[in-house]
C-alpha cells in the first residue's frame, strides 16, 4: 500500500501533464508531510524487510530485530543532527585540506604562516599569506564541492 | 636576386681593393674562383647579423610592450569562486522550489534587514515560492502609500499582491549611514550582476574564515573574505548554523542556508528560467520536426529532377546525305 503510493507519487510528479497548484494547502500541510514521511519510512522498512526475507528465507527473528534496532538508532541520530546542525562544508573542507591532493598548498601555507608570525614577533612582517591562503582554499573547495553537494539538500 | 647582387658587389669590391693578391690567389687556385670561397662566409656573417638584429628587435619589443603589467596582487582581485554542481543550472533542470521556499525564508529572516529586493513584487512569488494566501498575508504585514483621499492627503494602506517587497532603508544615503558608509546592494539581480554568479554568492556567504591569514591587512570596520575583491568586505558573516528554523525540517547548516538563498536569489534574478528552458525544449522539438519535414519535401520536389534520364540519341548517319 505505502510502497505503491510512493510509486504513483513519483509517476504523477514525472508526468509532463502534472500541474502544481498555487492554491493554499491550508492547515493540512504539516499533516500531509508527516503522513508522507511515515509512508516513506514504512515503504523503506517494508523494502528492507522484504529484501531480508528474500536473502534469508529461513531467517530467524534476531536479524530482523537487529535491523529494526539499527533503524531506530539511525532515526535517533538524524533527530540529534536536527537539534544541533553541524556544517558539513567545514568538515569536508578540513578533510580536503589535509588530503594528499592539497598537501603542497597546505605545506606552503603552513610555512608562510610560520615565517610571517615569527617575523611579526621580531618586528614588522613585510609579507602576508593571502596568496598561499588562496591556493589552499581553492584546492580545498575544489575538492569539497561535489562531496558537499551530495550532502546538501 | 639579392644574393646575386651581393655576390657581384663583393667580387667587384675585392677586385678593386687588392687586385694583386686576388690575382695571385686566382693563379694559385686551380679551378674554383677565390670570390666563390670568400662570399659564403660574408653571406653567413650578413645573415647571422640580420637574424640577430631581427631577434633582438623582437626581444626589445617584447621587453617594452610584451608582458602585461599587473599592478594588482591576487588579493585585490579576490579568490575566484569554485564551480559548484548546481542542479538548476543544468539544461533540463528547473529550480528546486522547496529550496526557493527555504531560500526566501532565509532572505526574509536574515538578509532583508540590510538588503532590499526592490524589483520583486509579491505576485511573482505566488506559484513559485509561496501560495496565494501566504503571499497575501506577507504583503499585508507592510504598509504602503494609498491613493490621495478627499482632502488630498496620502494615507497608508496594507500591502497587496501587486506591491513590491519593502526595502529596509528609505534611500541609499540612509543605508550608507546605517552601515558605516557601506551600501548593501540590492539583491534583485545580484546573481547576474556578479562574476561567478551563484558560485560567487555561495562562496562569499560561506567563505568567511575563522581568522584572516597571517599578515593580512584588514581595514577598520571590514571583515576578511577571500572571495570579495580586495578581501576586505563591510558585511560580516551572517549565516551561522541553526540561525533559521526551516519549516520542512531541513537541518539549517550554514552551507545549506547559503545554497538555498543563492538559489532563491537566482530565481529573483531570472524568474523566467523554468519557462525559458521549457520554451527551448519546445523550439528544439518543433524545429526537428520541421527539419525532417523539409528533408522529405525536398526529396519529393526534386524527385523528377533526380530521376530523369537524359539520353543523347545521335542521328543515324545513313539517312543523311554527306555534305560536301
Amino acid at each position: 500500500m505505502g510502497f505503491w503510493d510512493t510509486i504513483t507519487d513519483l509517476v504523477e510528479a514525472a508526468t509532463p501533464w502534472a500541474t502544481a497548484d498555487a492554491e493554499a494547502p491550508a492547515k493540512e500541510l504539516p499533516e500531509e508531510t508527516t503522513t508522507e514521511s511515515t509512508k516513506e519510512e514504512e515503504s523503506t522498512k517494508s523494502e528492507t524487510e522484504t529484501a531480508a526475507a528474500a536473502e534469508e528465507p529461513a531467517a530467524e527473528e534476531e536479524p530482523a530485530a537487529e535491523e529494526e534496532a539499527e533503524e531506530e538508532a539511525e532515526e535517533e541520530e538524524e533527530e540529534e543532527e536536527e537539534e544541533e546542525p553541524v556544517d558539513p562544508k567545514e568538515e569536508i573542507e578540513e578533510a580536503c585540506r589535509n588530503s594528499k591532493q592539497c598537501s603542497p598548498a597546505k605545506h606552503h601555507f603552513d610555512e608562510c604562516v610560520e615565517r610571517v608570525t615569527s617575523a611579526e614577533s621580531e618586528g614588522g612582517a613585510k609579507e602576508d599569506c593571502v596568496e598561499e591562503f588562496f591556493h589552499l582554499a581553492h584546492c580545498a573547495t575544489q575538492c569539497a564541492a561535489p562531496k558537499l553537494w551530495s550532502v546538501l539538500k | 636576386m639579392l644574393a646575386r647582387s651581393c655576390l657581384r658587389s663583393t667580387r667587384a669590391f675585392a677586385g678593386l681593393r687588392n687586385g694583386a693578391v686576388h690575382i695571385s690567389k686566382r693563379a694559385a687556385s686551380s679551378s674554383s674562383s677565390g670570390s666563390a670561397t670568400e662570399s659564403p662566409l660574408r653571406l653567413n656573417i650578413a645573415a647571422a647579423a640580420a637574424t640577430t638584429l631581427a631577434a633582438g628587435s623582437i626581444a626589445w619589443y617584447y621587453h617594452l610592450y610584451g608582458p602585461t603589467a599587473d599592478a594588482t596582487a591576487p588579493a585585490e582581485e579576490g579568490l575566484h569562486p569554485t564551480k559548484y554542481p548546481w542542479v538548476h543550472e543544468q539544461w533540463f533542470k528547473t529550480f528546486d522550489h522547496q529550496a526557493l521556499r527555504r531560500g526566501f525564508q532565509v532572505y526574509r529572516e536574515v538578509c532583508a534587514s540590510c538588503h532590499s529586493l526592490s524589483r520583486v513584487p509579491y505576485r511573482t512569488l505566488v506559484g513559485s515560492v509561496l501560495t496565494v494566501d501566504e503571499a497575501k498575508v506577507l504583503a499585508e504585514e507592510n504598509e504602503y502609500d494609498a491613493e490621495p483621499n478627499d482632502q488630498g492627503e496620502i494615507e497608508k494602506r496594507p500591502g497587496k499582491l501587486s506591491d513590491y517587497l519593502p526595502a529596509p532603508y528609505p534611500n541609499d544615503e540612509a543605508a550608507r549611514f546605517a552601515n558605516n558608509g557601506a551600501l548593501p546592494p540590492d539583491l534583485s539581480l545580484i546573481i547576474k550582476a556578479r562574476h561567478g554568479g551563484c558560485d560567487y554568492v555561495f562562496s562569499l556567504l560561506t567563505g568567511y574564515p575563522d581568522e584572516p591569514p597571517a599578515g593580512a591587512q584588514v581595514g577598520a570596520g571590514l571583515n576578511f573574505n577571500p572571495y570579495f575583491p580586495g578581501t576586505g568586505i563591510a558585511m560580516a558573516r551572517v549565516l551561522y548554523d541553526g540561525i533559521v528554523d526551516y519549516e520542512d525540517g531541513t537541518p539549517a547548516t550554514t552551507s545549506q542556508m547559503a545554497k538555498d538563498v543563492t538559489e532563491f536569489l537566482n530565481w529573483a534574478a531570472e524568474p523566467e528560467m523554468d519557462d525559458r528552458k521549457r520554451m527551448g525544449m519546445k523550439v528544439l522539438a518543433v524545429t526537428t520536426v520541421l527539419f525532417a519535414m523539409s528533408v522529405w519535401v525536398k526529396r519529393y520536389k526534386w524527385a523528377w529532377l533526380k530521376s530523369r534520364k537524359i539520353v543523347y540519341d545521335p542521328p543515324k548517319t545513313n539517312d543523311i546525305a554527306p555534305r560536301r
